[in-house]
């Protein structure tokens, strides 16, 4: 068969692109309902603790009950309906995933009773951080540049927030946070599918 | 110089085993996916999986989900093998011109 140097260099491209386009997809079908959910959360739950600071740990405490059930539910979801991708039965990682959030939110309640006391700033950036390094190990896992990014991103913007904007640390992360992992979920979802 | 696999290079198979082995080796990805992904009608691209599959380079599993027919399609080891070395003769063949 003779092909020609650009018939060859069309072919290169059209296999990076539908690369691409494939890996983004499956990134796209599991991430960007979980960035949109939590972003949304984020946005709530960190505004309502600025104006009522006061009742910031009831708001969080139910923000992570909500979340994780919302969580779960879309998993379940995602696994049991039409999924576009499927997993091996015999090589199944969705167990190994669920353990990595279920072990973080353990290793993260012991220590939180380890460090104690604290503010709740400080408990609110330690278990946002905390999310953000798993995100970031699910991304260097999944070879997914997007996680590792956004999880290095999010952590970025929670010091920033931390230590520059105290006043306006929940405010902050209510746009900056909440906004950046919702606007993140929404782009790749409409331009990723 | 390797040669061309006369399968893969066709440009719809092309696409097809490109979107197939971006995908980890336990990945399977459904039929309607695949179709609504590489644009293609669903006589079109049935075709060229059973030519894909007649040549042992995917693998087609036919399930239920949610009591509904899925086929869940997967790159082989030996479709796999047979990409890189199309890829690896793409790649010589411009190298080979440059020279």
């Amino acid at each position: 068969m003779n092909v020609s140097q650009e018939e060859a260099q069309a072919s290169l491209s059209t296999i990076r692109d539908v690369k691409v386009q494939t890996q983004r997809a499956a990134i796209s079908t599991y991430a960007s309902p979980m960035m949109i959910l939590w972003g949304t959360l984020w946005i709530i739950a960190f505004t309502a603790t600025h104006l009522y600071i006061e009742h910031g740990q009831h708001i969080f405490t139910a923000m992570n009950v909500v979340g994780i059930a919302v969580s779960a539910i879309i998993f379940y979801q995602l696994f049991h309906s039409k999924p576009p991708f499927r997993e091996d039965p015999s090589e199944r990682i969705g167990w190994r995933i669920a353990a990595l959030w279920i072990l973080l939110y353990v290793y993260v309640i012991i220590w939180l009773f380890l460090l104690a006391p604290f503010s709740g700033r400080q408990c609110n950036a330690f278990i946002g951080t905390a999310g953000m390094f798993a995100c970031v190990v699910m991304g260097l896992w999944f070879r997914s540049t997007l996680m590792i990014v956004l999880g290095l991103a999010m952590t970025g913007v929670t010091l920033v927030g931390f230590y520059l904007l105290t006043s306006y640390y929940c405010l902050w992360m209510a746009i900056m946070g909440g906004g950046g992992l919702f606007g993140t979920g929404l782009y790749i979802r409409l331009r990723w599918r | 110089m390797a040669q061309l696999d006369n399968i893969i290079h066709q440009p719809v198979r092309l696409q097809i085993m490109s979107s197939l082995v971006s995908l980890d080796q336990n990945e399977r990805v459904n039929f309607t996916y695949l179709r609504k992904l590489l644009k293609l009608t669903d006589g079109n691209l049935g075709a060229h999986l059973s030519k894909l599959e007649q040549a042992g380079y995917i693998k087609t599993d036919k399930t239920f989900v949610a009591r509904k027919p899925q086929t869940f399609i997967s790159a082989t080891g030996k479709g796999r093998d047979a990409f890189e070395g199309h890829v690896a003769t793409l790649k010589e063949i411009i190298e080979g011109e440059k020279k």
